[in-house]
């Protein structure tokens, strides 16, 4: 079964919060700053099975060492967040097939 | 042909009698109209129409983003008073890829400009239109109706 951010963040514990009910903007450049590696994607695209939400060029961040990600994660009422929590390496290729730049 | 209306973050009053008024006036323009919110903007919007007199078609904002493709609306409405809202704006824009309509508000006048900076730096050929206010519809209606005047 494919990877579900919605559902993985309502179940699991097992991720941390960088910045939340922030600006997109403010989350995109703690991306950039916290991660080694970034693939940019398109709003819409699909991530870890949902859209991602923000303005282009989208910032996900990939740790490999860890094997996590960082990912903007958008809500109306609550702002913009940055998560970042462990996914399988196949997943982390999907994401970087994604990428723009 | 279909128009697609979408709501912020309820916390802005004047955004539930607008969503109202764009749902009307698209309606007599001849567009089959639904609006995409959360379902607390869903709620108050509902209220407003106890009799229901609009026929208001409402539909949930995230499930919509999930299934939404190009092609599917004609004419995308974006209240965009808030940060996030500018971001769900931008994305509904880019995947639907079809005209465009940003009626930008907040009462911090900065904050109109950051928003209109945000939708003008995703490469967006959305018309904006962009006002002060915050409790008073009637500027944002003012801005809506010359919206929809440009469109004809």
């Amino acid at each position: 079964m494919s990877f579900c951010l919605d559902t993985y963040l309502q179940q699991s514990d097992n991720y941390e919060i960088h910045a939340s009910k922030a600006g997109f903007k403010d989350c995109a450049m703690i991306i950039r700053f916290k991660a080694d590696e970034i693939v940019y994607v398109k709003p819409g695209d699909q991530v870890l099975g949902v859209r991602v939400i923000g303005i282009p060029p989208i910032p996900i961040g990939i740790d490999d060492k860890k094997g996590t990600v960082f990912i903007p994660y958008t809500k109306p009422c609550h702002g913009t967040s940055v998560v970042e929590l462990p996914i399988d390496a196949e997943e982390i290729d999907k994401i970087r097939e994604l990428n723009t730049q | 042909m279909k128009a697609l209306i979408l709501l912020g973050c309820p916390e802005t009053p004047s955004q539930t009698p607008m969503a109202v008024y764009a749902f009307s006036k698209l309606t007599q323009s001849g567009y089959d109209v639904t609006i995409a919110a959360n379902p607390a903007a869903s709620k108050l919007v509902k209220v407003s129409d106890p009799e229901n007199y609009y026929n208001l078609n409402i539909v949930d904002l995230e499930r919509t983003l999930g299934e939404v493709k190009e092609g599917d609306y004609d004419l995308l409405v974006g209240f965009v008073h808030k940060d996030a809202a500018a971001a769900f704006f931008v994305t509904f824009d880019q995947i639907l890829n079809t005209k465009s309509i940003a009626l930008v508000f907040e009462r911090d006048l900065d904050l109109v400009g950051e928003f209109v900076d945000m939708i003008e730096e995703s490469g967006s050929k959305a018309k904006i239109y962009a006002v002060r206010a915050f409790h008073n519809p009637s500027p944002i209606k003012v801005n809506f109706d010359k919206a929809l005047k440009e469109l004809e």
